[in-house]
C-alpha cells in the first residue's frame, strides 16, 4: 500500500512537470498555429541555463526559474524569427521542417559546447521527508508541485484577465479577424512563443532538478512527452494538455513499477497511440487544431 | 532546370539516347574495377544505400505530404530482421530480404494507422517516437537482439556460389536495389496509385471529394516507403557485419531526412542528389564531425528560407512555397513582401 502511494505521489509530481511542458507546447501551437519540434531542445537549454544560474547566484530555485525563463524566452524569440515569422501564411510543413532543422542545430551545438555526457545537477533541497497522513513527500516534490500550480494558475489568469492574454487568445482563434480588429498578429505570436518557450525552460529546470541529472541529448524524449500530453487537449487547449501531462506522469510511474525503468519512454508512446486511436481530436472545445 | 534538361534530352535522336544510356550503364558497372580504394568504394556504397533510404522517405514525405521523420526505425527493423534470421537461424540472405521488407511494412503500418485520420504533425511525432522505441527495444531485449552487445558476424550473402565480402562486391547489390527502387517507384508513381498519392499531397479534401480513399492510399504509401527502408536495412546488415542499436539513433533519422529535404522532395531525382550531397559533405566534414548535424540543420533551415522544395524538388507542387512567386530577395527579407 505504501509502495502504491509513493508511486502515486511520484507520478503526480512527475506528471506536474509534464503538465508544465504540455502547457508551453499548447500555448505555442495555439497561438502561432504552427507546430514545433524545438520544444524538447528548449527544455534542455532551460536545464543548462538553470545549472549555470545556480553556479553563479547560488542554489535558489526561484532565481533558477527566472534565469531559465529568460534564457529560453530569448531562445524563443530566435526560434520565432527563424522558423515562424516568414511562414505564418505558408504551407504548414515548411515551418515544421524549419523547426526540425533548428532543433538539430540547438541539440548538436549544445553537445559541442557543453559536452555530450550526463552532468549532475545541484541538490537544491535537502532530502527531507514530510508526512501528511499516509502520504510521504520530499521538500523538493512539494516545491515542484507548488511552482507548477502557481504557474498554471498565473497563466490561466493571464489569458483570461490581462489585455495581452485576451488579444493572444483572439489571435489564436482567427488571425485574419484579429488583424482586422487592429491587433498585431506578429507581435502576439512572438509573445506567445516566448511564453511557451519560457515555460518549457522552467519545466526543463524542474526535471533536471528532480532527476538530479541533465544532458544535451535529453530533449528528444521530453519533446515527445510534451506533444503526447498536449494531444489530449487537441494540441491547443492548455487545460486538457495539463491534465494529459498529469496522466502521462502517472501512467509512466505505474508502468515502470510493473516493468523496468529502461522502458520509461515507451509509456508516453503507448499513451499517444491510445489517444490517437480513441480520441484523436482531444477534448478541446474547438475540436482541435486543423494542421 | 530539370524540365529543360529533360526536354533537351528527349529531343536527341533515339540512337544518341541509347548510346548515352549504354555508356552510362557501362561506366557505372565498371566503377569497382577502376576505383579499388576501399575507402572510396565505402563512400559510394553509402551513397547508393542512402538513395534507397532517402528515396523511400521521399515517397512518404514528398508524394503524400505526410511527414515521417523516424525513418531510422524502419531501417533498424529491416537490419535486425536480416541479422537475426541469418546469424541465429542460418537463413539464406536472399530469403531474409523479402521477410525484412514485408515485416517492416507491416510494423510501419500498425504504427502509423492511428494517424491516418489526422494530418501532418501527428505522423511526425508518432514516427519519431517509434524510431526511439525500436532503439530502446533493441537495446533491452537482450535475448533477441544481443542488447548492447549487438549482433556480430552476420554471414556474407552468397551469389552464384561466391561469397560477397568486399565493398566492391556490395556495390553491385546496393546498385541493384537503388536502380530497382527508382524503376519500380517510377512505375508506381505513374499509376493510378501514384496519382492518388500526389492528389492527397496537393489537397486532401479535394482528393477525398474526387473519390480518393484517404486512409487506404495513405496506408499503401506508408507501407511502400517502409518496405523499401526495411529492404535497405536488410542489405546493410551483412555489409556492416555488426548491428547494434547505436546505429539507429534519431540522428540517423535526421541524417536521412536532411538528404530528402536538401536534395529535393516530390521528385525521384531529389533524394539521389541529396544522398550524393550529404554523403560527400559527410566526408568533407570528417575533421569536424561533431559539427556535421549542425551543418545539416543549417542547410535545412536555409533551404526552407530560399527553396522549400529542395534543390531539384517539385517546384510545381505545394511543397514549393509559391505565396510570393520565386522571388529570392523577398524570401530573404531583403525586399518587402507584397501583402495580400
Amino acid at each position: 500500500m505504501d509502495y502504491a502511494i509513493s508511486i502515486l505521489v511520484n507520478g503526480i509530481v512527475q506528471g506536474s512537470i509534464y503538465a508544465l511542458m504540455a502547457l508551453g507546447y499548447s500555448v505555442i501551437v495555439g497561438i502561432t498555429g504552427l507546430v514545433t519540434f524545438t520544444h524538447g531542445e528548449v527544455m534542455m537549454m532551460g536545464a543548462f541555463a538553470s545549472f549555470y544560474v545556480f553556479e553563479l547566484f547560488g542554489s535558489n530555485i526561484l532565481i533558477g526559474a527566472i534565469g531559465s525563463f529568460i534564457v529560453c524566452g530569448i531562445l524563443g524569440i530566435i526560434i520565432y524569427k527563424v522558423c515562424y515569422e516568414r511562414f505564418l501564411d505558408a504551407p504548414r510543413h515548411i515551418a515544421l521542417i524549419c523547426t526540425i532543422g533548428a532543433s538539430m542545430i540547438i541539440k548538436n551545438m549544445a553537445q559541442i559546447v557543453f559536452g555530450p555526457n550526463q552532468k549532475p545537477m545541484f541538490g537544491i533541497f535537502e532530502n527531507q521527508l514530510i508526512k501528511i497522513g499516509p502520504v510521504q513527500l520530499s521538500v523538493l516534490q512539494l516545491v515542484i508541485l507548488a511552482i507548477v500550480v502557481i504557474l498554471a494558475l498565473g497563466l490561466s489568469l493571464f489569458f483570461s484577465k490581462s489585455k495581452y492574454g485576451i488579444s493572444m487568445r483572439a489571435v489564436s482563434q482567427d488571425k485574419t479577424a484579429a488583424s482586422l480588429m487592429g491587433l498585431n498578429v506578429n507581435a502576439n505570436a512572438l509573445l506567445g512563443n516566448v511564453i511557451g518557450c519560457g515555460l518549457a525552460g522552467i519545466a526543463g529546470m524542474l526535471i533536471s532538478v528532480y532527476y538530479q541529472a541533465f544532458q544535451a541529448t535529453m530533449g528528444g524524449p521530453l519533446g515527445m512527452k510534451a506533444f503526447s500530453a498536449s494531444v489530449l487537449g487537441g494540441l491547443t487547449d492548455s487545460r486538457f494538455a495539463a491534465l494529459g501531462g498529469l496522466f502521462l506522469g502517472l501512467i509512466e510511474n505505474f508502468g515502470i513499477a510493473v516493468s523496468s525503468a529502461s522502458f520509461r519512454d515507451i509509456f508516453a508512446f503507448i499513451f499517444l497511440i491510445l489517444i490517437l486511436i480513441f480520441k484523436p481530436q482531444g477534448f478541446s472545445k474547438k475540436g482541435g487544431i486543423k494542421l | 532546370m530539370t524540365q529543360t534538361l529533360k526536354a533537351w534530352f528527349s529531343d536527341l535522336p533515339k540512337a544518341v539516347r541509347i548510346l548515352i544510356f549504354g555508356l552510362g550503364a557501362v561506366i557505372i558497372l565498371l566503377i569497382p574495377r577502376f576505383l579499388t580504394s576501399s575507402y572510396i568504394m565505402g563512400i559510394i556504397c553509402r551513397i547508393l544505400l542512402y538513395i534507397t533510404l532517402a528515396g523511400s522517405l521521399n515517397v512518404i514525405n514528398g508524394y503524400t505530404g505526410q511527414f515521417s521523420i523516424g525513418h531510422a526505425g524502419f531501417f533498424a527493423v529491416g537490419c535486425y530482421t536480416t541479422a537475426i534470421l541469418s546469424s541465429n537461424y542460418a537463413w539464406d540472405f536472399w530469403f531474409t530480404l523479402p521477410i525484412a521488407g514485408i515485416l517492416t511494412a507491416i510494423i510501419g503500418l500498425l504504427v502509423a494507422l492511428p494517424t491516418f485520420r489526422m494530418t501532418g504533425i501527428y505522423l511526425s511525432i508518432v514516427t519519431l517516437g517509434f524510431s526511439e522505441i525500436i532503439r530502446l527495444i533493441a537495446l533491452n531485449w537482450t535475448g533477441l537482439t544481443g542488447g548492447p552487445l549487438g549482433i556480430k558476424g552476420i554471414p556474407a550473402p552468397q551469389f552464384l556460389g561466391m561469397n560477397i565480402r568486399r565493398a566492391g562486391d556490395y556495390y553491385y547489390i546496393f546498385l541493384l536495389f537503388a536502380v530497382l527502387f527508382l524503376l519500380v517507384t517510377n512505375r508506381v508513381l505513374k499509376s493510378r496509385i501514384g496519382r492518388a498519392w500526389i492528389s492527397i499531397r496537393e489537397d486532401q479534401q479535394a482528393a477525398q471529394s474526387l473519390g480518393v480513399e484517404l486512409v487506404k492510399y495513405k496506408a499503401m504509401n506508408f507501407a511502400y516507403g517502409a518496405f523499401w527502408a526495411g529492404l535497405a536495412g536488410a542489405i546493410y546488415a551483412p555489409y556492416i557485419n555488426y548491428v547494434d542499436s547505436n546505429t539507429f539513433t534519431l540522428d540517423e533519422g535526421f541524417n536521412i531526412l536532411s538528404m530528402a529535404i536538401i536534395g529535393g522532395m516530390g521528385t525521384l531525382g531529389g533524394p539521389v542528389l541529396g544522398s550524393f550531397v550529404v554523403n560527400i559533405l559527410n566526408e568533407l566534414l570528417r575533421p569536424v564531425s561533431a559539427y556535421r548535424l549542425v551543418v545539416y540543420g543549417l542547410l535545412i533551415v536555409v533551404m526552407m528560407w530560399i527553396r522549400p522544395q529542395g534543390i531539384i524538388g517539385a517546384s510545381d507542387s505545394m511543397l514549393a512555397d509559391d505565396r510570393t512567386g520565386a522571388d529570392l530577395l523577398e524570401r530573404l527579407g531583403l525586399k518587402k513582401r507584397r501583402t495580400a
